[in-house]
C-alpha cells in the first residue's frame, strides 16, 4: 500500500472516531432525555426512572461510553427504546425501501439531468437550452411535499393508475414475480416525484460546467483539427466536466441510507428518513447512534471510491505521482 | 359554525346496546398504515380505508361533513389544552392576577377563528368528557371586570400601559411564553399569539419565545419559564389533580410544573387519591376543583374534540358523545351488506407489538383489540362495566393498624384465550405478579401497590399495601396475558410474533412493517357464548 492510501485510510479511521464520539455526546448534550417525551400524567417520577434504568442510562457515563463503542465496532446496536426491538432488525426492515427509492432516484435524476445539461450547453442560446434552463429552475425550486402531494392526487386519486401508499398491496400478491411486479408499481410514483425534483440541480450543474468546457482553448483547437463535434462534446469537453460530475455523485451516495422523510411520510413508505427522524426527536441513542455511525462509515466510503474512479476519468490525476 | 358542530354531535350510528354484541361480522381486519394526513383523506373518500381516527385539520373535517360517502363523528374527549404559568416568581405568585388572566382569554373566539368551531372552549381543569369535571360558573371573557379586580388589590398601570405590582415602584418585567415553534405546531403557535395578545391587553409585557418541543420541555423541567402552553391528553379518572397540583409532584420529572403549594389543595388532592369509593371520590374531585378555581394555578383554553370517519355502508357503528367508532364495540358490531373485510387507517408505524413495552397509541389501537382486561367502560355513561370480570368487590380491611384496599374479581368461565387454551385467575395472578416482579415501566404506577394477589377457583384478590378507590381502574384496566407465555419469556422486551395471544374478539395474524398489520376474526371469543 503507498503512502497516500495509508494516510487516507488513517484519516478515515480518525474521521469515524471523532463521529463516533460526537454521536455519543452530541445526543446526550441535548435538551431532554428518552423520557421528555412522555408527557403523560399517569406516569410518576418513579416510573421514569425505572424506565431510564431499563434503557441502561442509570449506568455511569463513562460505562455507557464503553458499551456503545462496542455496540458499534462489533455492529450489535442494542435495543431501540421507542421500540424495544433490536436496532439492526429496524434498519435492515427499512433499508430495501430506502435503498429502491432513493438509489434509481438518484441515478435516474443524474442521467436525466447529465443528457440535459450536455444537450443544454450544446445548443447554447437556443430553445433546447431555456427549456433546460427553466424546466431545471422549476424542478429545482418547487417544494418536494407540493410536487408529490399533486402527483399523488391525480395519478393515485384522479385517475387511479399507480397506488396511494405504501410498497406492497395489501393483501399481498402471491408469487415471486407478481411480488417483484407489485413492488415496482408502488415505487414508480414515489421514484418519478423525486426524478422530477432532482434532475434540475443536475441539469443546471453539468450545463454550466460543460459551457465553461466548451469555451476552453482545447475545444477550439479539437474544432480546428476537423474532430466530429459528437466526439467533442462527449469525449473532450464532457471529459473535463467529469470529475466534479463524480464528485457531487459519490457525496449523494450517502444521501441514499439517508432517507428521505419527506417523500417517505407522503408516500407511506417505510424507510430509514422518517427512522431517523423519530430517533433524534425521541432521543431514541441507539438508534440514533447506529444509524449517523453507518451513514459515516458510507460518506468515509463513498469519499474513498471517488478518489479511486478519479483515476479512471482523469488521466492528470495519478496516485504514483504523488507518491 | 357552533351551529355545524352541534349538528354532528348526536351519534350518528344508533349504536347496538352493548349487551347483544357477540362475534364479529368482520373476518379479516386490516390496519393500513398511511402517515401522511392528505393521503390518508384520499385513501377514505377512494374506499381503501374504512374508518379514520383522530382527524385534527380543520379543513379535513370541513372537506368529509360534506362528503356523502362518510358519517363523520364527533366526540368530546380528554384534550385539553392550558396556559401554565410559574407560581414560583412574580406576578404570577399573586392568585389575584392569575384570576384575571381567567377572564382574559377570550377563549370561544380562539375556538371560532382557529378551529372553525371543531373544538370546545374549557373552563375546568378536567377534560369535558370525564364524569368527574366541575365546569366553572366562572364568566367568560370580561376584560373590565379582570382589570377591576387588579384596581381593587391595589394594582396600577404605568404611563406605558404596564402593570405595576402593590407595592412596587417598577412596572412588571418584560416575560416570555414558551411555544412550540409553527413549523411543528401551527395551532399552539396561534393561540400562544393570541394569549399573549390578551395579556397584553391587560397591561402584562409577555412576548412568545417559540422554540423546539425537547428544549421546551427540558426548560420545563428546570422551572425556567414565566409561563408556556401545552396540550395533555388526559384520561377519564381525575389523577391528572394529583400529578399537576400536589405539592409532592414538584420534583425533577414531576407534572407539578406550576409549582404551586397549598396545604388545603394538598390535603384535598390526598383525599382523592385515596378515597375508599365512588363517592368519597367524586365529594373529594370537587372540592378540588374548588379549591383550583380559587387558586388557577393553570388557564384552561380548549378542548378538542375527538373525531373519525366511517364509511357509510358500515352500519352499526358503536359511538356516543364520549366516543368516536373507533372503538372495540364498533369493531363487534359494525355490518356491510356484501364486505368481511375492514381496513382502518394507522397513521403510524405500530413499531412494538408486545404489550408489555408498547407506548404509542398506534401500538395500543392494535393491542387493545387483541387483549383485554378485567372491566371496561361503557362508551355511552363512562362507567365500568364487567368484562373479563363478570363482577368484583371493592372491600377496605384493616391490617396491623393500616387501612388497605383490597378487591376481589370474579372471572369468567367461558373465556378462551385465542389458542384455544382456558383462561383463568392464575393468568390475572401471573400477569400483575410479572408486572410488579419486573418493575415494567408502563406498569410500574399501576401495580406497585399491590401486596398480594391470590387466586382460587374463578376468583382473584389483590390486596393493596393502601387504600385508594383507583386501584380498582388500575387493575382493572390491565391487559392480561396468558401465564404461560410470561413464564416462558426471557427477557420482557422481547415477546415473540407467535406469543401475541389474547382473549380479544381479533386475533394476531400477520405484521409486515410500514404496510399493515393484519387480525383475523377469533372464533373462539367469548361474547358468542353469552345467552
Amino acid at each position: 500500500m503507498n503512502n497516500y492510501w495509508l494516510k487516507r485510510l488513517l484519516s478515515s479511521l480518525l474521521v469515524i472516531a471523532v463521529v463516533l464520539s460526537l454521536n455519543f455526546f452530541l445526543f446526550r448534550l441535548m435538551p431532554g432525555d428518552p423520557t421528555s417525551s412522555l408527557l403523560d400524567p399517569r406516569f410518576s417520577p418513579e416510573a421514569k426512572h425505572e424506565l431510564l434504568k431499563s434503557y441502561g442510562l442509570d449506568k455511569p457515563l463513562s460505562q455507557q461510553f464503553f458499551i456503545y463503542v462496542k455496540q458499534m465496532l462489533t455492529f450489535k446496536f442494542g435495543i431501540s427504546f421507542m421500540s424495544q426491538r433490536p436496532v439492526w432488525q429496524e434498519l435492515a426492515e427499512r433499508l430495501p425501501n430506502t435503498l429502491l427509492l432513493l438509489f434509481p432516484a438518484l441515478l435516474l435524476s443524474a442521467v436525466l439531468g447529465i443528457l440535459l445539461g450536455v444537450a443544454a450547453a450544446k445548443g447554447r442560446g437556443g430553445l433546447v437550452e431555456k427549456t433546460v434552463l427553466l424546466s431545471g429552475a422549476i424542478s429545482f425550486s418547487f417544494p418536494s411535499f407540493f410536487v408529490q402531494l399533486v402527483l399523488l392526487l391525480l395519478l393515485a386519486h384522479a385517475f387511479p393508475i399507480f397506488p396511494l401508499r405504501g410498497s406492497l398491496s395489501v393483501p399481498p400478491p402471491v408469487g415471486f414475480w407478481n411480488l417483484v411486479t407489485d413492488k415496482i408499481w408502488h415505487m414508480t410514483l414515489p421514484v418519478a416525484s423525486l426524478v422530477l425534483l432532482g434532475f434540475g440541480s443536475w441539469a443546471l450543474y453539468v450545463r454550466n460546467l460543460m459551457v465553461k468546457a466548451l469555451g476552453e482553448d482545447f475545444i477550439l483547437l479539437a474544432r480546428a483539427k476537423g474532430i466530429r463535434e459528437s466526439r467533442i462534446l462527449w469525449r473532450h469537453a464532457f471529459r473535463t466536466a467529469l470529475p466534479p460530475i463524480v464528485t457531487i455523485f459519490f457525496l449523494s451516495l450517502p444521501g441514499v441510507i439517508s432517507g428521505a422523510v419527506i417523500t417517505e411520510t407522503v408516500f407511506s413508505l417505510h424507510g430509514i428518513g422518517k427512522f431517523l427522524l423519530d430517533a433524534v426527536l425521541g432521543h431514541d441513542y441507539p438508534a440514533a447512534g447506529a444509524a449517523f455511525y453507518l451513514m459515516s462509515l458510507v460518506t468515509v466510503a463513498c469519499n474513498l471510491l471517488a478518489d479511486v474512479v478519479y483515476t479512471f476519468v482523469d488521466p492528470r490525476i495519478s496516485f504514483r505521482r504523488l507518491r | 359554525m357552533l351551529l355545524a358542530v352541534s349538528l354532528l354531535l348526536p351519534a350518528q350510528g344508533k349504536a347496538a346496546p352493548l349487551d347483544k354484541l357477540r362475534l364479529p361480522n368482520i373476518d379479516e381486519l386490516y390496519f393500513l398504515i398511511i402517515k401522511d394526513n392528505d393521503a390518508q383523506l384520499l385513501a377514505l373518500q377512494g374506499g381503501q380505508i374504512d374508518l379514520l381516527g383522530d382527524i385534527a385539520r380543520f379543513s379535513d373535517i370541513k372537506s368529509l361533513s360534506d362528503d356523502e360517502r362518510v358519517n363523520l363523528y364527533l366526540a368530546e374527549g380528554y384534550h385539553a389544552f392550558y396556559l401554565g404559568l410559574n407560581l414560583r416568581k412574580s406576578p404570577w405568585d399573586r392568585t389575584e392576577l392569575r384570576q384575571s388572566l381567567w377572564e382574559i382569554v377570550n377563549r370561544k373566539q380562539i375556538v371560532r377563528d382557529v378551529f372553525g368551531g371543531y373544538a370546545l372552549p374549557l373552563f375546568s381543569f378536567l377534560p369535558p368528557a370525564s364524569p368527574y369535571t366541575l365546569s366553572a360558573s366562572a364568566a367568560d371573557f370580561d376584560i373590565k371586570a379582570a382589570k377591576e379586580r387588579l384596581k381593587q388589590k391595589g394594582w396600577r398601570w404605568s404611563k406605558k400601559g404596564v402593570l405595576i405590582c402593590p407595592g412596587e415602584a417598577d412596572p412588571l418585567p418584560k416575560m416570555k411564553l414558551l411555544t412550540p415553534t409553527a413549523q411543528v405546531a401551527p395551532t399552539t403557535a396561534e393561540i400562544a399569539e393570541r394569549i399573549c395578545e390578551s395579556m397584553r391587553s391587560l397591561g402584562i409585557p409577555i412576548e412568545t419565545e417559540p422554540m423546539d418541543f425537547s428544549m421546551m420541555v427540558a426548560r420545563l423541567d428546570r422551572r425556567d419559564f414565566d409561563a408556556y402552553v401545552m396540550a395533555w391528553e388526559l384520561s377519564r379518572d381525575p389523577d391528572s389533580l394529583y400529578a399537576f397540583y400536589h405539592s409532592s409532584m414538584d420534583v425533577p420529572g414531576g407534572y407539578n410544573i406550576s409549582g404551586i403549594r397549598k396545604p388545603d389543595l394538598d390535603e384535598a388532592l390526598e383525599s382523592l387519591k385515596y378515597a375508599s369509593n365512588e363517592a368519597e371520590a367524586r365529594v373529594a374531585a370537587e372540592k378540588v376543583q374548588r379549591l383550583l378555581y380559587k387558586y388557577i394555578p393553570q388557564v384552561p383554553i380548549y378542548s378538542r374534540y375527538h373525531i373519525a370517519a366511517l364509511r357509510r355502508e358500515w352500519k352499526g357503528a358503536v359511538a356516543s358523545l364520549y366516543m368516536t367508532p373507533d372503538n372495540t364495540y364498533s369493531l363487534l358490531s359494525l355490518k356491510h351488506d356484501s364486505k368481511r373485510t375492514f381496513y382502518w387507517c394507522l397513521s403510524e408505524e405500530p413499531r412494538n407489538l408486545n404489550p408489555l413495552s408498547a407506548a404509542s397509541a398506534y401500538e395500543w389501537q392494535v393491542l387493545s383489540i387483541i387483549y383485554e382486561s378485567l372491566l371496561a367502560v361503557d362508551p355511552f355513561t363512562l362507567k365500568d362495566i364487567p368484562w373479563l370480570a363478570k363482577s368484583w368487590r371493592l372491600d377496605t380491611v384493616t391490617k396491623g393498624g393500616k387501612e388497605k384496599t383490597r378487591i376481589t374479581f370474579h372471572i369468567r368461565e367461558d373465556v378462551k384465550w385465542q389458542d384455544g387454551s382456558p383462561f383463568s385467575a392464575s393468568d390475572v395472578k401471573a400477569t400483575i405478579e410479572f408486572l410488579k416482579k419486573f418493575a415494567i415501566p408502563r406498569y410500574f404506577d399501576l401495580v406497585k401497590d399491590v401486596e398480594r394477589v391470590e387466586a382460587t377457583g374463578n376468583t382473584i384478590t389483590v390486596t393493596f399495601s393502601g387504600k385508594s378507590y383507583w386501584y380498582l381502574h388500575q387493575i382493572g384496566g390491565l391487559p392480561i396475558l396468558p401465564a404461560r407465555v410470561l413464564s416462558s419469556l426471557k427477557d420482557w422486551r422481547n415477546l415473540p410474533e407467535g406469543h401475541i395471544i389474547g382473549t380479544g374478539p381479533f386475533s394476531f395474524s400477520a405484521y409486515k412493517p410500514g404496510e399493515y398489520v393484519k387480525l383475523d376474526k377469533n372464533e373462539l371469543y367469548w361474547r358468542k357464548n353469552i345467552p
